[in-house]
């Protein structure tokens, strides 16, 4: 299976889960971060906001779903036509074994 | 080296890390998160929903966004391959209470680990005893 986490504006992530859920993938964790970009974070005047926060959003789905989803999170995270700096990223990493404790049972 | 993510119950936090220490595998890094599972709603809402049709107007509108985030930890190990499985069982056998919400556990590859400390990279960085030998020479 496939993992993505994508980390996006705080003020997105509700739209992002929405989209998630018409889009069939209701099963998402939240974190809280903070963190910067390429730009090095925001400069006004002389003060650098270096840390900034954001949300890091966590799906797990099968492989041929990947594109779909990665499609779903880019579309809805994006602001304005073009998208801007600090729409953020979204990283997508291999799960060999995925369990549910629930059952004990393994899923892939 | 394996990477194991587990996302567990809030209150099982401690008797999870009991478990692992008793297993051999006392590090861990615990994070705070929220999340849903593929469970859509509780029956418990859609009966009170349909009991009161009439004052659930916002309700729906809640429930069009899906069920709601719940508090969970995160928690992850890295240990040697052959590690992974007792990793694994020891957090099924400690979380499971059969109820939906128990969590999940996912299981990756991580290419290489370096221990800061030391810069010693690959299973040495890892490696519990071989950490604890020289912290005592």
């Amino acid at each position: 299976m496939i993992m993505i986490r994508a980390i996006v504006r705080p003020e997105r992530t509700a739209t992002v889960m929405q989209s998630l859920l018409e889009a069939g993938y209701p099963a998402v964790t939240k974190i809280e971060v903070a963190g910067r970009g390429k730009q090095r974070g925001l400069k006004l005047g002389n003060v650098v906001y270096d840390e900034l926060p954001k949300e890091m959003l966590m799906v797990v789905v099968n492989d041929h779903e990947k594109d779909f989803v990665v499609r779903a999170v880019m579309e809805s995270a994006k602001t304005g036509d073009k998208g801007a700096y600090g729409d953020g990223k979204i990283f997508v990493s291999n799960i060999d074994e995925v369990y549910t404790i629930s059952s004990g049972v393994r899923e892939s | 080296m394996k990477e194991v993510t587990a996302i567990i119950r809030m209150n099982k936090i401690n008797q999870t890390k009991e478990a692992l220490v008793s297993e051999g595998f006392s590090a861990v890094t615990a994070i705070r998160a929220l999340g849903r599972g593929k469970r859509p709603v509780e029956p418990a809402l859609i009966q009170a929903i349909n009991e009161n049709p009439r004052d659930s107007a916002d309700l729906l509108s809640g429930l069009a966004q899906g069920g709601r985030l719940y508090a969970k930890r995160l928690i992850t190990l890295v240990a040697p391959d052959d590690k992974a499985s007792s990793i694994i069982q020891t957090i099924i056998k400690v979380n499971q209470t059969g109820a939906p919400g128990d969590g999940k556990i996912f299981v990756s590859d991580i290419s290489d680990v370096v221990r800061i400390r030391t810069g010693e990279t690959g299973d040495m960085a890892i490696d519990e005893m071989n950490g604890s030998d020289r912290r005592s020479k």
